[in-house]
Formats: C-alpha cells, sequence, structure tokens
C-alpha cells in the first residue's frame, strides 16, 4: 500500500522504484525547507512569480491542501460562505442525481484501502456527499463520471470534506472550461486544441491518427476527464495538479504534448486504430512518468512554447468548427 | 476505419488487455510489422453504404451481398507472432446504461473471471480483444467498452459507425436501465450502420431477490424491435460465452457465403442454444 491508501500492483516494480524514491527524497526534503520558510514568511499565499517556481517543484504533501486552496481562491470562498457546504447536504435531496452518484461509489479505486466498505472511517461517504453538494451547487453539470476519480483524490489529500467541495468548485467552476455538463463540449473543443497543437508540434503523430482516422476522443477523453488519475502514477498527478490549480488548464496540454512528444518514435509504430490505442495507454506508464520531478521539468521544456494567447485562439476556432459541424 | 485482415497486432496474447505493460516492443514482432504494413490491402468487414435501407434497429440480418469493399477471403494471412492469430477480424460495441455491467460482462467474456469490486466506472471509451474459435475459424472480436452516462454518448456515438455489432445491456435489478433501452436504440438507429448485428442482454439475473424486470418484459421489448434476447449474468457467466459467440457466428456467417452451409440464423441460434431459465423460448 502506498502512502495514500492505494495498494501497488501485482507486477509494480520496486527496485525502479526505490531507486527514483532515494534521489526524490533528497529532493523533498530539499523542497519542504524552502516552502516550511516560505510559509512562514508569507502568510497569505499570493500568486507571486516566487510561489510559481516552488509550486512548478512539488509542493510538499504537508503543505499540499492549503496552497491548493489558497492559490485557487477555494479558501476565500470556503471563508466567504461558511456554512454554505452543509447547507447543501442538509437541503432538498435529488433522487436522480444520488442515484448516478451511487452508481460509481464502488468503482471508485477500489484498489484504495481507504475507500473500502471495510475502511474506518471509509471515504465513500465523504465522496458521496462532496459529489452531492457540487452536484446540488453546480446544477448545470450535476454528476459526471471521471468527477468521483477527482473528488477521491481531493479526499485524500485535503481529508477534510468540505475542502475537498470548495477545491473541485474552483476545478469545475474556475480552472477548467466545461468539461463535465451534460454536452461536454469544453471537452470536445480541448480534444481539438490538443490535436491541433500535435499538428503543429509533432506532425508526424498528428498524420498519423488522421491517416487511421481515429478521433482523438478514443485515447485521451480520460486524460482531459480525469485529469491524469488513474493514467499516470499518483504522486505525478499530484505534481500536474500543484500547477494546475496555481497556472490553470494549459498544463494539461503541457503534459499531453511532453508524453507524445516523448513517444513519439514508439507511437508511430503503430499499424492499426488498436495499436494506436494500446501505445497511447502504454506512454502513461514506465519510469518516466514515475520520475515525476524530472517528468515535471520535461513538461516545462519539452512541448516548447505554449501562450496563453494561443490556447484561447485555438479554443475560441475549435469552438466555431464544432459547433458548425452540429 | 478499416479492420485489415493483415493487420498485425504486435501484442502477447493478452494484447487488448488494460495492461499498461511496457514490455511489448519486441524486435522481432516490429520487424514483422513493418514488412507487412501497408503491403497488404486493408479490407474490412464493414457494410458500407450500399444497400441503403430503412434505418431500423433490429435489422439483424446479413445483407443481400457482400459490400464492394468486402474483407477478403480469409487465407490465414494474419497469422502472426505472439500468439494472437485470426483470420478475420470485427468490432463489437458494448452500450447501455451506467452501471449495467458492461465491463464486467467484457471481463467475464475475455478472463472468464468475475471479481466484484475490482471495476472502475468507465471513463470514455476502450476496448479489449478476444479470438474465438467459429467452426473452425479464428474470428477476433474487438470489442469497445463505453461509458454509460448520458452525456458521454455524445462522445462516443461517433463509434457506433465502425461496429459490426452492438450489444445493448440493460440491468434486470434496475428499472431504469430498462426503461432507457429505447433511448438508446434511437441513438443507435441514428448513428450505427443500417445493417449492425444488434442484441438485447438482460445482465445481473444471478440476482433474483432484487430482480425488477421480468423475463417477459425482456422479450416482448426485443420482439418489439426484431431482436435477439438473452439473459445474461457476468457473475455466474451465464449465456456470457454464448452471447458473443452468437454474435460472431452470425458476423462470420454474413461475409463468408459458403452455400453448401446453411444459413446461419441468430435468433434460432440463442433459442436452441440458450441454457437454462435464462433465455428467449418465445
Amino acid at each position: 500500500v502506498d502512502p495514500y491508501g492505494f495498494e501497488r500492483p501485482e507486477d509494480f516494480d520496486y527496485a525502479a522504484y526505490d531507486e527514483f524514491l532515494t534521489a526524490y527524497l533528497a529532493v523533498l526534503t530539499r523542497r519542504a525547507l524552502k516552502w516550511s520558510r516560505l510559509l512562514r514568511a508569507d502568510g497569505g499565499l499570493s500568486r507571486t512569480a516566487t510561489v510559481k517556481r516552488y509550486v512548478r517543484k512539488g509542493i510538499p504533501l504537508e503543505h499540499r491542501a492549503r496552497v491548493w486552496l489558497a492559490v485557487s481562491g477555494a479558501q476565500a470562498r470556503m471563508e466567504q460562505n461558511p456554512s454554505y457546504y452543509q447547507q447543501l447536504l442538509q437541503g432538498e435531496g435529488k433522487p436522480d442525481l444520488e442515484e448516478a452518484i451511487r452508481t460509481d461509489l464502488n468503482r471508485t479505486f477500489p484498489d484504495n484501502v481507504r475507500f473500502r466498505k471495510t475502511a474506518q472511517p471509509c471515504l465513500q461517504k465523504a465522496l458521496f456527499n462532496v459529489l452531492l453538494a457540487y452536484g446540488l451547487h453546480n446544477q448545470g453539470v450535476g454528476y459526471c463520471q471521471g468527477m468521483n476519480f477527482i473528488a477521491g483524490y481531493l479526499i485524500l489529500i485535503t481529508k477534510s470534506e468540505e475542502e475537498s467541495f470548495w477545491l473541485l468548485d474552483a476545478l469545475i467552476g474556475r480552472i477548467l472550461p466545461d468539461y463535465y455538463s451534460p454536452a461536454m463540449l469544453g471537452l470536445k473543443i480541448d480534444q481539438e486544441v490538443l490535436a491541433e497543437l500535435v499538428r503543429m508540434k509533432l506532425p508526424a503523430v498528428a498524420a498519423l491518427l488522421d491517416g487511421h482516422g481515429v478521433l482523438w476522443t478514443l485515447v485521451v477523453s480520460r486524460w482531459f476527464i480525469c485529469l491524469f488519475v488513474d493514467i499516470l502514477p499518483v504522486e505525478t498527478v499530484l505534481r500536474i495538479w500543484d500547477c494546475l490549480f496555481n497556472e490553470g488548464s494549459k498544463i494539461i496540454f503541457r503534459v499531453a504534448l511532453t508524453l507524445i512528444k516523448q513517444h513519439q518514435a514508439f507511437i508511430l509504430e503503430a499499424a492499426s486504430v488498436p495499436d494506436i490505442c494500446d501505445k497511447f495507454k502504454q506512454i502513461t506508464s514506465g519510469s518516466f512518468v514515475m520520475e515525476c520531478h524530472t517528468f515535471m521539468q520535461k513538461v516545462f521544456s519539452e512541448p516548447g512554447s505554449l501562450s496563453m494567447t494561443t490556447i484561447t485562439r485555438l479554443r475560441e476556432n475549435c469552438r466555431v468548427a464544432l459547433l458548425a459541424q452540429r | 476505419w478499416q479492420v485489415s485482415l493483415a493487420e498485425k497486432d504486435r501484442m502477447p496474447t493478452h494484447a487488448g488487455s488494460l495492461s499498461p505493460a511496457l514490455h511489448l516492443r519486441t524486435p522481432l514482432l516490429k520487424k514483422t510489422s513493418k514488412s507487412k504494413a501497408g503491403s497488404v490491402p486493408a479490407a474490412s468487414a464493414l457494410p458500407s453504404a450500399n444497400g441503403a435501407r430503412p434505418a431500423r434497429p433490429g435489422t439483424a440480418r446479413p445483407g443481400p451481398e457482400a459490400p464492394p469493399n468486402g474483407p477478403q477471403q480469409p487465407g490465414r494471412l494474419s497469422l502472426g507472432g505472439g500468439g494472437d492469430f485470426y483470420d478475420i477480424a470485427f468490432k463489437v460495441m458494448l452500450v447501455g446504461d451506467s452501471g449495467v455491467g458492461k465491463t464486467c460482462l467484457l471481463v467475464r467474456f475475455k478472463d472468464g473471471a468475475f471479481l466484484a469490486g475490482t471495476f472502475i466506472s468507465t471513463v470514455g471509451i476502450d476496448f479489449r480483444n478476444k479470438v474465438l474459435d467459429v467452426d473452425g475459424m479464428k474470428v477476433k472480436l474487438q470489442i469497445w467498452d463505453t461509458a454509460g452516462q448520458e452525456r458521454f454518448r455524445s462522445v462516443t456515438h461517433a463509434y457506433y459507425r465502425d461496429a459490426h455489432a452492438l450489444l445493448l445491456l440493460f440491468d434486470v435489478t434496475n428499472k431504469a436501465s430498462f426503461d432507457n433501452i429505447q433511448a438508446w436504440l434511437t441513438e443507435i438507429q441514428e448513428y450505427a450502420q443500417n445493417d449492425v448485428v444488434l442484441m438485447l442482454l438482460g445482465n445481473k439475473v444471478d440476482s433474483a431477490q432484487e430482480r425488477v424486470v421480468k423475463r417477459e418484459d425482456g422479450e416482448k421489448l426485443a420482439k418489439e424491435y426484431g431482436l435477439p434476447y438473452m439473459e445474461t449474468s457476468a457473475k455466474t457467466g451465464v449465456n456470457v460465452d454464448l452471447a458473443f459467440t452468437a454474435i460472431a457466428k452470425e458476423l462470420k456467417q454474413r461475409i463468408m457465403k459458403v452455400p453448401s452451409e446453411p444459413h446461419f440464423r441468430l435468433h434460432d441460434y440463442v433459442k436452441r442454444q440458450g441454457r437454462g431459465p435464462f433465455c428467449c423460448q418465445s
């Protein structure tokens, strides 16, 4: 079982992991010292250049919840609306919503001991509450599969329902485009934006997928919907989320582009659609993604420049194109 | 896309399973695949746009003639390394409401296992392969598993078009999943090929106590739309292999057109082979 309660898979490579961890522990220790100093000096974390640099190098686990809450604005909203979360849960129920959430409770992290029915406390109850409260709070979204995995991670990190709720609100309400609303337009747009970026930066891969008529949905929809949960190793996902909360949704494209670029030659070996799907699954495991510190450095160097202006323009173009297709 | 008869999966026998193993790049297989890639014309068993018949669900009958770009006669083109031998490949999609047991059914068929509480919700779309022996021919089913939640339909229905067969599931312990079958059929009618092989499955029949949809209800609905109907349990395995085998037989029969072979009829097969009280005997 790892520090977050996930059981290690049977084929887990302990030797490689230990080697990585030895080096990473030194990094963690150094970062923890620096963060302690920063947090002592600056009571309210503002989004300064220093904080940005620190966040990119990883937030220590003991400060993670606090920093996520601060930089995402979740803390401020929570303080402005002190009993809002409890009120949502005490208010009128919504049977359809509850049923949809309940269907996924047993299917969220069955490999995590803290989500087992036998666990004390069992986090399934917290997961249900957070998802229900969010669905009632944002009725335009309600509940969408994938949110269960995100809320699950938030609960594991914050160990607080209310904080998880406000972080979920920061993600879905402000940081991410509308991935989860019934039309899933934001998801479709961002998949197309990624396709465009790959066409620009990695044309051979784009040509392969286009040549086989593969829609990007097939290979990357889970990357966006689950924000890499259950796709990349836990520690790596948390490092990505550090940047997601602080810098916004652009990081998802950076991660996707880094994964594809690093494995370009491997992907190009694919000769069929199932092959392509398989390769896209395989590139999300192994030492490259496990070594989260190096991985995050690559995420900011490998894809090259990626301005928010470009993303915004591509999103707008793709939105127009998608709406025209209807 | 096209399913190539010569498509070479560079994957070991567990290919298509979800294990993210990274040890698949063996030089031999890589070489083999490269030498073949592009040199063999892709053939598809996908029904083409010809034979445009009225789109209505339930036309589970072979087209009058093979599509012009139809599959080649199997010639063991696909004998390849890694143990993934097959003569012909088809795409099958699993659809139905969230939580009706699509992934469980697929894993039961693929691995013969039912591990309660080990499945996560399927987000988006995923696939697994299984090669079946159908009357001496190796038929590879490429089975696409989809998220059941309604909003994901707009993400997954683009793939219906490429499916040769659809297994439409509901949960016999969940009335809503049964009531939604009509909506699914509308979706299928709009997006799938006109002559897609379609079968209705009532899953979770092991839960006799919690059952709320009677067998007769399932049969009645299936009859109304001219669909074969079976009751399955991913937990006990009842009728699971049969459902997929029936699909494979139907698909193979459609494209083989061997005159000496008696015409295969999916409905009759399902009726004849269905085990226990779970299969339609109307």
